[in-house]
């Protein structure tokens, strides 16, 4: 950070002595050697107290985190990164988060859908190969490397078959007509999207199939089913309801999450999300933007965690009358 | 508890472990992989391992290549990656006062449906003197035409090992080239002819006349390879008394190498699979077992001081819970240059948070037991009440949450070798090699050996252990019991 801030005072000194001598030339007379120097040494003092490099490292650190605090996230610092020739950080951040969103937290709603789906259609029949093959299939996602899944999906759909593109989110130049322009993107989000699903549904439909077998054993399931009720009535009405917590906050966790893209697969995908944004920043040094998108994210979390202890009393009425 | 009782309980332990199916598989998978990764120097060589970034080493190898296996499932055969290695024993020696000549014949049995991509001949020995050895290649083919291919004056120029050594190329060498075409151009009709002196007189296409039958179409690649023995005649001439020959290497640069390929280097990836099961385990591993003892201890240490400590162990916990992994992980590789060790070290670094929520509620069970009142009525310290009354009650279950931690650690550096390449872990590593297939395009050039293996070597070991962890998890969870 220091050397980040050092370098720019030093381009920036540089710049003024160059003006300063214009100036002189100018005016006629010739650059004095010593006069230059003292000039440029002035320049640098203004700059670094400008900066806050004259005060003590902590005082700096608590400035910094006052800003971040505050919201106040400062510039990129090389061009590479501007959102619609913007280097605002708040901009960059706000400008990349609707990519992300389209393709993950879409994939993650679609994986809870079908997650929900499967694991329900399981648990009802726990031992039959369809649960034999979720289980499978949970266990292998879980080691499954999202974004080699995305380059495998790559080969076969854009090499072999050459139905999809390879990345990117539209052709170049994009098209003109509006709806074309959706069908477009369509086309490209297809892929990643796959690829996403494809690699947490199976780990979602075993949870919920665990969460759904270990409702299905309790007391009030045996009276529901004493009581006369359908078997879907059970299971849709009394069970889903008793799960419902621990499935709201699943899902809320990994919405929240799914903000974060992922760094890989969307360098793979080529998608301008959040996640290659990040490796970007990372790679070019730029640290407003990487403590901005840890310090937003990291936020975001922690206010998920409060509202999702806020929904827990709402949804379990258990918590709500408390222990005592 | 004695040996004995030690191996009542591993027993009672293995006829439960006996009952899951898929704990037996994991198992199974998990002696294969350290079997591999132990034998890593037999099953290749510690030698092609070294050699790794060094692309001489490996400049003989047909560059992304498939595997040989795929001869089996296609009808086309395509030539299997050959080399020969005759010693100075294997060659007839004729002293002529001032001259020694050797000379040899290589028998190259060939049987595929397309040519090879290149023929090499290496003279590997010593010279006492520049431009004092000459070499003349000759070749009978299984027609019975016998073609000569080189001959010249020269020097060994390449190191090779504590030798000197000269490689001739058939495909990049224009002298070869020419006698094949001259040689071939008896057969051909005058249009062919045409047509094949307006290309180079190198080329693979070269190598392709060589294997073809002798009649019209030869030279424009109609004809069809001439199966047989092609016998490759040798003859060294050294015209000094002190120079010595080592030997020499024919080497046949097939369309398909091993049983894995090669990249874009001609490296061969079997080598890199093979090695990188030894470094992914060392990374899964040591980075689930030393972040598991942390967790538990820090859990139980938290839940059994209680009061502020808890408070302030549990703030610090949550602090470090919250922090992303992957890039301050990622930062951290990149400045310092991690091995695999440093990697699996700063890993645990962030890694201890897993259990520590689980193991804290368990060790509050476990302190509120009256056998830990007795023990602290008589007197026994912190130390000895956490290690010997409360962890010994949690280390099976530890157990269980170290298996269930690989995948995740292994997964993780694959994803920092992938992302940073050479600037990530120095070794080898899977992810490394998809990162290099991935810089070089490998997916949309369809070279599908480089992309697969890799990944499926990393679910594979990853699963393994999530099919023993589960296992365990199921026996040795007192959550999970029924």
């Amino acid at each position: 950070m220091t050397q980040l801030l050092e370098a720019q005072i030093n381009e920036r000194v540089q710049a003024d002595v160059l003006a300063y001598v214009k100036r002189l030339q100018a005016s006629g007379t010739a650059p004095n050697e010593d006069e230059l120097k003292k000039y440029a040494e002035e320049r640098r003092l203004l700059y670094e107290k400008q900066y806050g490099l004259d005060k003590p490292i902590w005082i700096r650190i608590f400035y910094r985190v006052k800003d971040v605090m505050t919201f106040n996230l400062g510039k990129a610092t090389t061009e590479q990164i501007s959102y619609a020739g913007s280097r605002d950080v708040k901009t960059i951040i706000l400008g990349y988060l609707p990519n992300t969103v389209f393709l993950f937290t879409t994939g993650t709603l679609i994986t809870i859908v079908i997650g929900l789906f499967l694991g329900l259609q399981v648990a009802k029949r726990v031992g039959s190969f369809m649960d034999r093959f979720i289980s499978i299939l949970a266990m292998v996602s879980n080691s499954l490397p999202m974004w080699w899944t995305g380059l495998l999906l790559i080969f076969l759909f854009s090499f072999y078959f050459r139905i999809f593109p390879a990345g990117g989110m539209h052709t170049l130049p994009p098209p003109q007509d509006k709806l074309l322009y959706v069908i477009d993107f369509l086309w490209h989000l297809t892929l990643p999207l796959l690829t996403i699903v494809l690699v947490s549904f199976g780990g979602w439909a075993y949870i919920i199939r665990n969460l759904v077998i270990g409702t299905l054993q309790q007391d009030f399931v045996m009276a529901a089913r004493a009581k006369g009720l359908p078997e879907r009535k059970v299971l849709y009405g009394h069970v889903l309801k008793a799960v419902s917590p621990s499935i709201v906050t699943m899902s809320i966790l990994s919405i929240v999450n799914s903000l974060w893209g992922a760094m890989i697969t969307e360098g793979i995908f080529n998608w301008p999300g959040i996640g290659r944004l990040y490796w970007i920043a990372l790679e070019t040094n730029d640290m407003a933007i990487v403590i901005g998108l840890t310090y937003v994210f990291t936020l975001i979390w922690l206010i998920a965690l409060i509202v999702i202890d806020l929904l827990y009393g709402l949804l379990d009425p258990r918590v709500r009358v408390g222990i005592s | 508890m004695n040996l004995k009782d030690l191996a009542k309980a591993a027993k009672e332990f293995w006829n439960e472990y006996k009952n899951y199916k898929s704990g037996i598989i994991g198992l199974i998978l998990l002696i294969v992989l350290v079997a591999v990764s132990i034998g890593a120097p037999l099953i290749t060589s510690v030698e092609e391992y070294n050699n790794w970034y060094n692309p001489t080493y490996w400049k003989e190898n047909p560059k992304n290549v498939p595997p040989m296996w795929i001869n089996f499932l296609s009808r086309k055969k395509m030539p299997v990656h050959e080399s020969f290695f005759i010693d100075a024993n294997g060659f007839e020696y004729q002293d002529l006062g001032n001259t020694r000549v050797y000379t040899t014949t290589i028998v190259y049995n060939f049987k595929y449906d397309e040519e090879p991509t290149d023929i090499s001949v290496r003279v590997i020995g010593k010279l006492a003197q520049e431009n004092n050895v000459s070499i003349k290649i000759t070749v009978n083919r299984p027609d019975g035409y016998k073609l000569f291919l080189y001959s010249a004056y020269s020097s060994l120029p390449e190191a090779y090992e504590n030798y000197s050594s000269k490689t001739i190329a058939f495909a990049t060498s224009s002298k070869i080239g020419r006698n094949i075409i001259n040689w071939a151009s008896q057969f051909e009709s005058e249009e062919n002819l045409r047509t094949a002196y307006q290309k180079p007189t190198y080329g693979s296409w070269v190598i392709r006349v060589l294997f073809s039958e002798a009649k019209t179409g030869i030279l424009v690649g109609e004809a069809p390879p001439l199966k047989g023995e092609y016998k490759f005649g040798i003859s060294i001439s050294f015209f000094d008394k002190k120079s010595t020959l080592y030997g020499v290497k024919l080497t046949i640069a097939g369309k398909v190498f091993g049983w894995m390929g090669t990249d874009s280097y001609g490296r061969d990836l079997f080598v890199g699979i093979v090695w990188g099961c030894r470094l992914a385990l060392i990374i899964g591993v040591l980075t689930s077992v030393i972040s598991t003892f942390v967790g538990v201890f820090y859990g139980v240490l938290s839940a059994y001081k209680g009061g502020l400590i808890d408070e302030l162990m549990q703030r610090i916990y949550e602090i470090v819970a919250s922090i992303p992994i992957f890039p301050i992980l990622l930062i951290l590789s990149w400045k310092f240059g991690a091995t695999v060790w440093n990697l699996a070290l700063l890993m645990s670094l962030f890694w201890w948070t897993g259990p520590v929520k689980t193991v804290r509620s368990m060790a509050l069970q476990i302190r509120e037991e009256t056998y830990v009142e007795a023990a602290k009525a008589i007197g026994a310290g912190t130390w000895r009440i956490i290690t010997k009354y409360i962890i010994s009650q949690i280390i099976p279950y530890a157990f269980a949450i170290m298996a269930l931690n690989v995948p995740g650690a292994i997964l993780t550096e694959a994803g920092i070798s992938f992302l940073l390449g050479g600037r990530g872990t120095q070794e080898p590593t899977w992810g490394k090699i998809l990162h290099d297939a991935a810089v070089s395009g490998a997916t949309l050039k369809g070279l599908w050996w480089w992309v697969i293996s890799p990944g499926v070597m990393i679910t594979l070991t990853g699963l393994t252990f999530v099919l023993i962890g589960s296992a365990l998890d199921k026996i040795l969870n007192p959550m999970l019991k029924r």
